[in-house]
C-alpha cells in the first residue's frame, strides 16, 4: 500500500515537472512539424477560411513548374558541402595550433569566436556593406592595390554570389568548430602522444595515427552539426540577398518562406518545407542512431 | 600538420631554444586573427565618419573625427528605444523560463523512472535536429490562430519550445551522472522530488545552467527567422528586425547604418567577453561529452 | 472555434475599454513613408478628423510594404483588423483581398458624396476592376518618368529632350560615349529594374498587346513584341545602366545618380521633393518615357474600408475628409505632384519640376501600370526573375518570353 502510494505520487511529480516543457514543445514545435506536412497537401492563401485538400498537387508543382526550387535543392547542397568542409577544416586547424602553449592564446581564440556570438542577420548588414560594389571594403582594398579590375559585383553577379555569401558564413561559422575540437583535443591523452614520440614517430605520424583516430568522435559530431547548421542558412541569405540576384541565391529555407510568407501560397511553401525536411531526417536519424548505439558501448 | 607534438615541448619550458615551428604558428595564428578582426574595424571606423567621408577615405583609416552623431540618429531612426526594450523583455523572459523549464523536466527524466524516459529523451532530442525554418508558416498560423501575432507571448512561447530540446538534453546528461542513491535516501528521509530538484540539483548544476544561460542569451538575443514572421508591429519588434529594416530605409547612409550595426552587435558581444569562459564549457558539455 | 471567438472579443473588449476615454476608436493601417512631407500628411489627415469629431480616436498605423501586407494577412484570419486600410490598387495586392471579399463596397458613399466626380479619372482605374461595385477610395496616383541631368546631357552634345524611342537610344549611345552612363537602376530591389521593362513593354507592344499581355490573356511566347521587349531590355542592360548595377539598391543607385555618374533615372514624381531636399534641383529636367504611345506610366494607391469595420459610416467620413479639396489642398505636393483630387492645384510658388510633371499628367491619354501591380503575386515574383536573368546577361530574349508563358501557364 505504502509503495504504490509512493510510485503514485513519484509520477505524478515526474508529470508536474515535465509537463512545461513538454507541453510548449508539443504545441509550439511538434505541431506545426505535423502541420507543415499537412499544409503541403492543401491549397491556401492565408486569407480564405478553408484550407482546400490538393493531394500532391504541390509537390507536382515544385518538382515540374517551379522554376527556382531545384536552383534552390542545388544551392543547398553546394552550400551543405562547403559548410562540411570548409569551416570544420579552418577550425581543426586553428584549434590544432591554438592547442600549443603559445603566448596570448587566449585572446586569439576569443578573437577566432567573436564571430559566433554576433546575430547571422548583422553579419549579413555587415558584409552586404563590405560587398558594396561601389565604397565598399573588398572594391576599395583591390582599388587601392591597383587591382581594380579584379573588383566584382560580389553579390549582384550571379556567378559568385553564393560564394561571396559563403565567404561570410565561414568567418561566422569557424570559431564554432574549432572549440569544439578544441575540446575534442583536450581529450587525446598526452601520455600517447608522449609514448609515440619516444618510438620516434614524426610529427605527422603522431598526427595521422594518434590524434587524429582520438579526435574521430568529435569529428562526427562537428560533421553532423555543420550540416545541420548549414541546412537552416536563412538569415544570411535573407540579410545579404533575399535569395537574388534573378533568385540566384535561393536556399530551400528561404524559399519555403518566399513562397509561404511572400507570394502567401502556404501549400507549395509547406512543400517545400518539408522536402528540406526530409533531407534533415535523412540526416539525423543515422547520426541519432549512431550516438545512441555509441552511448551504450560506453556503458 | 607538424605541430603537434610540439604540446611536449610548451617553449616557456625551453627559453634559449625556441622551437622555430612554433614562431611560424604563432606569427600565421595572429595574421589569420587580424583577418578575422578586419570587417569589426571597418564596420566601427565607418559608423564614426561622416558619409563624405567614408566615400571618400581609405577603408582603414581612422575617423578624422568621430561622427558621435551617427549613433544617435540611428537610435531614433531606427527605434532602438522600441527595438532594445522588447529585445531585453523578450530575453529576459524567456532564457529563465526556458531554462527553468528544461531543468525541471530533464531532472524528472534523470531521475525519475517511469518506464518511458527513454522514448521522451529521444522525442525531445528529435527537435534539436529539426530545423524550424521549415516551420515558419505554421507556426504563424497556429500563433495567429491564438491571436497572439505581435505579442510578448505569441513569441516567447516558441522561443521556449525550441529552446527545451537542446537545453533538456544537456541537462539530462548532467543529471544522470549525479548517482541515483542520493536521489532514493532524500525520498527516504520524506523529501519530495521537487524539493529533490530544488535543493540539492540545482544548486549542483549551477555551472552548467549559468553556460547554459548565457548561449541562450546570445541565441534569444539574436534571433531573427521566427521574430520575422511572429512580430509584424513594428512597435513589437526586436533589435535584429529594427536592423533589417534599417538597412532597407538607409542604405545609403553608410555611417548610420554601421552604427546601427554596431549598437545591434554591441550587448552580445558586451556578455561574451565578461562570460567567454561559459561559452566554451556550454558548447562542449553538450556536443562533444555527451 | 467558440472558445477561439469568445477570447478574441474578450482581449477586443479590453482593448475598447482601455480606449474608453474616446467614446469611438477608427483604425487605420497604412504603408510607412521615407518622406517626411508625406508622414506629416498622413498626421495631418488624424488631426483635421480629430477636430471636426472630437469624440473619435484616430489611430494611424503606419508599416513598411511586406510587414503591412502580412498584418493584413494576420488581420484576414481573425476578427481583428484595421477599419480602413490603405494598399496598392492593383490585382496581386489590393485586388486579391477585394477578390477574397475584405472591401466593403463602396458604391452608397461613391454616390452620398460624388467623389467619382471629385477625383481624377486616372487615379479610378481600379475602383471597379476586381469585384461588383466599387472597392476602394483612391487617394494617391503617382506617375514615373525619366529625370536627367542637363549638365551630363550638355556634355555628351544632346541639346533636346527625346521626343521618340530611337532618340533616347541615341542619346544613350552619345553619353556613353561621352563616357557617361545612360541609366542608373538598383538590382536588388526587384521592382526597380522591372520599371524599363514595363515602359519598353508599352514601347513595343502599344497599348491594347501591352493590356493583354499583363493581365495574362495574350501569350508571351508568341507575341513577337514580348521578345522584342526582351531585347531592347537586354540592349540597355548590357551597355547603358551604370555596372554593376545588380548588386545595389534604388536608394544607391539615388545616390549614384547625385554623384553624376549616370545621366537619367526612371523614377516617381514623389522623387521632386527627395531631390529638393539632396541638391541643387534647378539642374534636372524631367520628360515621360517615350514610349510611342499617350499613356502615363504610374500606380495608385487606395484607401478600403474592411468589411469587419465596426463603423462603416465613419470610415466612409474618414474618406472623404481625406479626398475633400479642403484636405487636398492642405497636402498638396506630399504624395507626388498631382492631387487625385481634381480641382486642387498646385500654388504658383511650386517647385518647377512639379509643375512639369502637372504638364506631364495633363497630357497623359490613358494610365500603364507598374508590372509588380498588374500580376498577381507569384507571376510577380517570376517576372522579376526573369528579367534579372535577363539583365545579368544569362537568358536570351526569346527563352525569357516562353519562360514567361510557361509560368503563366502553370499557374492557377
Amino acid at each position: 500500500m505504502f509503495k504504490l502510494n509512493l510510485f503514485q505520487s513519484a509520477r505524478s511529480q515526474a508529470l508536474i515537472l515535465l509537463i512545461p516543457a513538454f507541453g510548449v514543445y508539443t504545441l509550439f514545435a511538434i505541431w506545426p512539424l505535423i502541420d507543415v506536412v499537412i499544409l503541403s497537401f492543401q491549397e491556401w492563401n492565408g486569407i480564405s477560411a478553408d484550407r482546400k485538400w490538393v493531394g500532391w498537387e504541390n509537390y507536382n508543382y515544385i518538382f515540374n513548374n517551379d522554376p527556382v526550387f531545384w536552383v534552390s535543392l542545388k544551392n543547398t547542397v553546394i552550400w551543405t558541402i562547403l559548410s562540411i568542409v570548409f569551416p570544420p577544416l579552418v577550425g581543426l586547424l586553428l584549434a590544432i595550433g591554438l592547442n600549443q602553449k603559445l603566448f596570448g592564446r587566449a585572446s586569439l581564440r576569443a578573437i577566432y569566436y567573436l564571430p559566433v556570438i554576433i546575430a547571422p542577420i548583422a553579419v549579413a548588414t555587415m558584409w552586404r556593406w563590405m560587398y558594396d560594389p561601389f565604397f565598399g571594403l573588398f572594391t576599395q582594398i583591390l582599388t587601392d592595390m591597383g587591382l581594380g579590375f579584379l573588383a566584382r559585383d560580389w553579390l549582384g553577379d550571379r556567378n559568385i554570389a553564393l560564394y561571396s555569401m559563403f565567404v561570410a558564413y565561414v568567418w561566422q561559422h569557424v570559431g564554432f568548430s574549432m572549440v569544439l575540437f578544441l575540446a575534442g583535443l583536450q581529450g587525446v591523452q598526452s601520455t600517447l602522444i608522449d609514448a609515440a614520440r619516444i618510438d620516434g614517430a614524426s610529427r605527422f605520424e603522431i598526427f595521422r595515427y594518434v590524434t587524429l583516430p582520438a579526435l574521430s568522435p568529435t569529428i562526427t559530431i562537428v560533421l553532423v552539426l555543420s550540416t545541420i547548421s548549414s541546412l537552416r542558412a536563412f538569415d544570411i541569405v535573407y540579410g545579404m540577398t533575399g535569395g537574388g540576384p534573378a533568385q540566384s541565391t535561393q536556399m530551400l529555407a528561404m524559399w519555403a518562406f518566399t513562397q509561404s510568407m511572400q507570394i502567401f501560397d502556404f501549400g507549395r511553401g509547406s512543400a517545400v518545407s518539408v522536402v528540406l525536411l526530409v533531407i534533415t531526417l535523412a540526416i539525423v536519424i543515422p547520426y541519432m542512431r549512431w550516438s545512441q548505439a555509441r552511448e551504450e558501448a560506453v556503458k | 600538420m607538424t605541430i603537434v607534438d610540439a604540446q611536449t615541448a610548451p617553449f616557456s619550458s625551453l627559453p634559449k631554444r625556441r622551437d622555430p615551428v612554433l614562431i611560424g604558428l604563432w606569427i600565421s595564428l595572429v595574421i589569420v586573427a587580424i583577418i578575422w578582426l578586419a570587417p569589426i574595424v571597418f564596420i566601427t571606423f565607418t559608423a564614426m565618419k561622416s558619409n563624405p567621408e567614408v566615400l571618400n577615405s581609405a577603408a582603414f583609416a581612422p575617423p578624422e573625427k568621430i561622427v558621435w552623431e551617427n549613433f544617435t540618429k540611428a537610435w531614433v531612426k531606427g527605434n532602438f528605444n522600441e527595438t532594445f526594450v522588447n529585445s531585453t523583455v523578450i530575453t529576459f523572459i524567456k532564457v529563465p523560463l526556458g531554462l527553468l523549464i528544461s531543468a525541471m523536466a530533464a531532472y524528472a527524466l534523470a531521475q525519475i523512472q517511469m518506464g518511458w524516459n527513454k522514448f521522451l529523451l529521444i522525442f525531445v532530442l528529435f527537435g534539436a535536429m529539426i530545423p524550424f525554418q521549415v516551420m515558419l508558416a505554421p507556426l504563424f498560423t497556429l500563433v495567429n490562430s491564438l491571436s497572439l501575432i505581435d505579442t510578448y507571448p505569441g513569441v516567447i512561447l516558441p522561443y521556449l519550445a525550441f529552446g527545451v530540446p537542446y537545453q533538456v538534453f544537456i541537462l539530462h546528461g548532467f543529471f544522470k551522472a549525479i548517482p541515483k542513491e542520493l536521489t532514493e535516501a532524500a525520498l527516504i528521509d520524506g523529501a519530495s522530488h521537487v524539493t529533490i530538484f530544488r535543493r540539492i540539483f540545482l544548486p549542483v548544476s549551477l555551472p552548467v545552467l549559468a553556460a547554459l544561460l548565457i548561449l541562450d542569451f546570445v541565441a534569444t538575443w539574436n534571433e531573427f527567422a521566427m521574430a520575422l514572421v511572429l512580430l509584424q508591429d513594428k512597435h513589437m519588434w526586436t533589435l535584429p528586425l529594427g536592423l533589417m529594416s534599417f538597412q532597407g530605409q538607409f542604405s545609403d547612409n553608410y555611417g548610420q547604418l554601421n552604427a546601427a550595426i554596431v549598437m545591434t552587435v554591441l550587448p552580445a558581444t558586451i556578455v561574451y567577453l565578461i562570460f567567454q569562459r561559459y561559452f566554451v564549457s556550454g558548447l562542449t558539455s553538450g556536443a562533444v561529452k555527451g | 472555434m467558440n472558445f477561439r471567438r469568445s477570447l478574441i472579443s474578450s482581449v477586443a473588449g479590453i482593448c475598447l475599454m482601455s480606449g474608453a476615454a474616446h467614446a469611438e476608436n477608427l483604425t487605420v493601417w497604412s504603408l510607412n513613408y521615407s518622406s517626411d512631407a508625406q508622414v506629416s500628411a498622413l498626421d495631418a489627415s488624424v488631426v483635421a478628423f480629430e477636430k471636426t469629431h472630437p469624440d473619435v480616436n484616430v489611430e494611424f498605423v503606419k508599416r513598411g510594404t511586406d510587414e503591412h501586407k502580412t498584418a493584413l494577412r494576420v488581420a484576414s484570419g481573425s476578427d481583428t483588423g484595421p477599419d480602413v486600410y490603405v494598399l496598392w490598387a492593383g490585382l496581386g495586392l489590393g485586388g486579391e483581398y477585394v477578390q477574397a471579399g475584405l472591401s466593403t463596397d463602396l458604391t452608397p458613399y461613391f454616390e452620398k458624396y460624388g467623389w467619382a466626380d471629385r477625383l481624377t479619372v486616372p487615379s479610378q482605374a481600379f475602383v471597379e476592376a476586381f469585384a461588383d461595385g466599387k472597392h476602394g477610395m483612391p487617394y494617391r496616383f503617382s506617375g514615373e518618368a525619366v529625370y536627367y541631368n542637363m549638365d551630363l546631357f550638355k556634355k555628351a552634345g544632346i541639346d533636346s529632350e527625346p521626343q521618340t524611342y530611337e532618340e533616347l537610344k541615341a542619346a544613350a549611345v552619345k553619353l556613353k560615349e561621352a563616357g557617361i552612363a545612360a541609366f542608373t537602376f538598383g538590382g536588388t530591389v526587384n521592382w526597380h529594374v522591372m520599371r524599363l521593362m514595363d515602359v519598353l513593354l508599352e514601347t513595343t507592344c502599344g497599348v491594347e498587346k501591352h493590356d493583354a499581355l499583363m493581365s495574362m490573356e495574350a501569350d508571351w511566347a508568341t507575341e513577337p513584341c514580348a521578345v522584342e521587349a526582351f531585347t531592347e531590355m537586354k540592349w540597355w542592360a548590357d551597355d547603358y545602366i551604370l555596372a554593376p548595377f545588380m548588386g545595389i539598391d534604388h536608394k544607391q543607385a539615388a545616390t549614384l545618380w547625385y554623384a553624376e555618374r549616370a545621366a537619367m533615372m526612371l523614377e516617381g514624381d514623389w522623387m521632386v521633393n527627395a531631390i529638393n531636399e539632396s541638391t541643387d534641383i534647378s539642374k534636372y529636367g524631367i520628360f515621360p518615357f517615350p514610349t510611342g504611345t499617350d499613356r502615363l506610366y504610374g500606380f495608385a494607391e487606395y484607401m478600403y474600408i474592411s468589411t469587419k469595420a465596426k463603423n462603416k459610416e465613419l470610415a466612409a467620413e474618414f474618406l472623404d475628409m481625406f479626398s475633400s479639396t479642403e484636405f487636398q489642398t492642405q497636402i498638396v505636393g506630399a504624395f507626388g505632384a498631382l492631387s487625385v483630387n481634381k480641382s486642387v492645384k498646385l500654388s504658383d510658388d511650386a517647385l518647377d519640376l512639379h509643375k512639369q510633371w502637372i504638364e506631364i499628367f495633363d497630357n497623359a491619354g490613358g494610365t500603364f501600370v507598374n508590372g509588380d501591380q498588374a500580376f498577381p503575386l507569384d507571376v510577380t515574383t517570376e517576372y522579376f526573375r526573369v528579367i534579372n536573368e535577363l539583365a545579368s546577361n544569362n537568358m536570351d530574349p526569346q527563352t525569357a518570353a516562353d519562360t514567361m508563358a510557361k509560368f503563366i501557364a502553370s499557374n492557377r
